[in-house]
């Protein structure tokens, strides 16, 4: 890498899996050990219900995430497919189904604190509370699964069906119930819309700090916002959260002000949907040697919404209800239609995930609703996000390369 | 001729049969997962028709869907865009799995069929999800009686409701014989008795029932049995691999899944609302691995294992199918605690791998014959 191609990167981010990521770990471990229960959960869950109690709640799919990054991913869904758990499974699943049978020495942060109970919702995927099944039996934990209807419309959360938030609502209150015999303390219901606050204003930060990536030359790029949007999944509604992304925002605004960006040679605008591939985040920095800037990740789209702390179960209906994840696929379209639009992409990457339906089934017509919208092109790339077993680099780069040079609009 | 023989016939004309209902002025309306309330569909004076997929190359669908979808949605979509399915005036889908509902998507944008409905199925049995769950029903009825013009009174649900009752009360009748040594009526055959039942009109299905009920004792063509087998998955739409399993010395008796007993073991109490019946009993029925009810999915198949005197288990998973693929390791646990040997086969809808299947399914039988 060349030396200016160094200075390019966030001063805020520097150190980000060091000060931030294990610090997580070790104060789960830390809670764990001092008596507090630690509750496992899956993406798209309500996390600020739990954020609101004295519950510590981790993340096996982040913990995945961390192991494939540290490439030890392969081998621990290895002892997962020993046990009979297909290879055609999530990766995530794999790789700490995997991690039960590992020793913790061996385990990047000595592995997740032993859960006192589970939740999840089936507002993302099957995988969440099949996986989570085997999780409750394995360690004969509770499990409470948030059942969520799929939102066929896939239109904005204005407009969402009565019933089907009526449904959610009346879900988070066996939330309640269920959290207050686990913990054996009534919820604080000032404490909720206080953390509900919490989570509003990081949502803000962190769409302030998207919104900047509009300008050219792009001010931040995937690498940062795939390790900076940790905050938005795993602990929104901290204190925590809000002065990192009130550092990270003014950095970024003062490289719009500056007119700097990630590199000197933005040559293509490009949109990254679904998971990155955790074990080779260097994709990134290949990519933009080819003059290409990821400037808005669907991921990283997600998990914002603005909530009203007034109304603290509505919010967090309609804060998740629409993920694109639990909509018919004309959700996800419209969403890459308007970033694609509001960033000025030239083109757009469709990575599947080997191990997850819900990502890949449906590339196919985003591909060609986008290309018929706005004339812009897309390229599905057939990948894992952690099993680097399913990635071809060689063949994915040419592919890459050959999709870059049609775009062409280095005139 | 086989007494058996009209159930296959039934099953391979189907869609001559459809389309030739269709020329009666008859409406057909494809579904595609058994969490659909059918009775509904069939009050509507429409043919309800459980959508198959052809076992071939998929080449049609390959162009939308990537390599790793669920290949039991893979053949059903080429079938689709192959035209095989050009008659149905409309199709039910339901929220039951991933699969399902990103498939739906594709059928949406691919699929030319002039009305299509999405029912949204819950994963639990809260009375909130009772309500919900209620709720769809009664717009899945509104969208048929919209769609196909024609109201669907009480006096026609009850009676579809005692038509299906009928159906599975015979059913249940047909897997009985197969608990005597050896069975009276093959694994194979007892497949292709169920999937005709999903395919043509439950009065008619219910006359060659009670034909074959009355006959089948004296039968000259009885199965030789073997090695007693309970069969456990999701969905089994043709019966090319159970006539493997029962080529090489396997007598399949018992079975647990969603085109076999979970299918029809579940009545709809006749009594009171039938719209509320037929909500409670598809939300309660004895639930797929979608479902949360996982416990009482495992007790199932265990029970049948009992019931049936199997001496062995084998569990199909579909390819890409997950929720099976996370059960299946738990369920052979749970199988083996019982004292049976279980074989885990991972399969493809397109039967690709038959050969190397074929040797394994011997295998696993010989060595539970011999013991």
């Amino acid at each position: 890498m060349e030396k200016s191609e160094i200075d390019r990167r966030l001063q805020t981010t520097k150190g980000f899996y060091r000060n931030y990521v294990r610090k997580f770990y070790e104060d789960a471990h830390k809670t764990k050990a001092e008596g507090t229960p630690v509750a496992w959960v899956a993406s798209t869950f309500p996390i600020e219900m739990l954020l609101a109690t004295n519950v510590f709640p981790v993340w096996p799919e982040n913990y995945a995430s961390i192991c494939a990054a540290k490439h030890v991913s392969v081998r621990l869904c290895e002892i997962a497919e020993s046990k009979g758990f297909s290879k055609d499974l999530c990766s995530y699943a794999r790789c700490v189904i995997g991690s039960l049978f590992e020793k913790r020495a061996n385990l990047p942060e000595g592995g997740l604190p032993k859960p006192d109970f589970l939740v999840t919702s089936t507002s993302a995927c099957d995988t969440h509370y099949k996986w989570f099944q085997v999780i409750s039996r394995h360690f004969n934990v509770p499990l409470f699964l948030l059942d969520v209807p799929y939102n066929i419309k896939g239109k904005s959360s204005s407009h969402l069906e009565k019933e089907h938030i009526e449904f959610y609502v009346s879900g988070l209150n066996q939330l309640i119930d269920f959290l207050e015999v686990q913990t054996g303390k009534k919820i604080d219901k000032r404490r909720l819309q206080e953390t509900i606050a919490l989570s509003d204003q990081t949502s803000k930060l962190w769409m302030e700090i998207l919104d900047y990536r509009k300008t050219i030359p792009v001010p931040m790029g995937a690498r940062d916002a795939f390790s900076a949007v940790f905050f938005m999944l795993c602990i929104p509604s901290t204190h925590m959260a809000i002065e990192f992304y009130t550092k990270l925002n003014s950095e970024v605004r003062k490289r719009v002000e500056n007119n700097f960006g990630i590199t000197e040679h933005e040559k293509y605008r490009l949109i990254w949907d679904n998971l990155p591939l955790w074990y080779n985040l260097e994709f990134f920095e290949y990519l933009k040697k080819q003059g290409a800037v990821v400037v808005a990740e669907t991921f990283s789209h997600v998990w914002m919404g603005r909530l009203d702390p007034v109304k603290p179960m509505e919010a967090l209906a309609k804060k998740y209800l629409p993920n694109f994840a639990n909509c018919s696929i004309d959700r996800k379209i419209d969403l890459i239609e308007d970033l694609a639009e509001k960033f000025k992409v030239d083109g757009i990457i469709l990575p599947t995930n080997w191990g997850c339906r819900m990502m890949s089934v449906g590339e196919t017509i985003v591909k060609e609703e986008i290309l018929k919208r706005l004339g812009i092109p897309s390229l599905i790339i057939d990948v894992d996000s952690s099993d680097w077993r399913s990635f071809n680099e060689t063949q994915i780069k040419k592919r890459v390369e050959v999709f870059l040079q049609m775009l062409n609009r280095d005139n | 001729m086989s007494i058996l023989s009209p159930f296959r016939n039934l099953l391979n004309t189907r869609h001559d049969i459809a389309r030739n209902l269709k020329t009666k002025g008859k409406k057909v309306i494809g579904w595609s997962c058994t969490y659909t309330p059918e009775e509904l569909i069939y009050a509507v004076s429409a043919l309800p028709l459980m959508v198959f997929g052809d076992v071939e190359n998929t080449k049609l669908a390959d162009i939308y869907l990537p390599v790793n979808t669920c290949s039991f949605a893979r053949g059903c979509f080429n079938t689709a865009l192959k035209g095989d399915y050009d008659y149905l005036d409309g199709f039910v889908a339901s929220s039951s799995c991933d699969n399902r509902d990103k498939i739906f998507d594709m059928w949406r944008h691919h699929a030319e069929i002039p009305y299509m409905h999405f029912v949204n199925t819950p994963h639990t049995r809260t009375k909130r999800a009772q309500t919900f769950f209620y709720e769809e029903i009664l717009k899945l009825k509104t969208w048929l009686e919209k769609s196909f013009g024609r109201m669907i009174p009480e006096i026609r649900l009850k009676n579809a409701v005692e038509i299906y009752n009928e159906n599975r009360r015979l059913l249940r009748r047909v897997y009985d014989l197969r608990k005597k040594e050896p069975p009276l009526i093959s694994g194979v055959e007892a497949l292709e008795i169920v999937l005709s039942s999903m395919v043509m009109l439950k009065e008619n299905h219910n006359e060659l029932l009670n034909r074959l009920l009355a006959e089948v004792s004296s039968r000259a063509d009885p199965p030789k049995g073997g090695v007693r087998l309970l069969v456990a998955g999701s969905v089994m739409d043709n019966s090319k691999l159970l006539k493997i399993v029962e080529a090489v010395g396997g007598s399949v008796v018992a079975d647990d899944w969603c085109t076999g007993s979970r299918y029809f073991w579940n009545l709809v109490d006749s009594n009171g609302d039938p719209l509320h019946a037929i909500a409670d009993r598809y939300l309660n029925k004895i639930p797929s691995s979608f479902m949360l009810g996982q416990e009482e999915r495992f007790g199932h198949s265990m029970k049948m294992a009992k019931t049936f005197d199997v001496d062995a288990a084998i569990v199909f998973t579909l390819k890409f199918c997950d929720t099976h693929l996370f059960d299946a390791p738990q369920l052979k646990e749970k199988l083996r605690t019982q004292g049976l040997p279980v074989l885990l086969l991972e399969w493809e809808h397109s039967l690709s791998g038959l050969a190397q299947m074929k040797t394994r399914i011997e295998a696993f039988i010989e060595m539970v014959g011999g013991v």
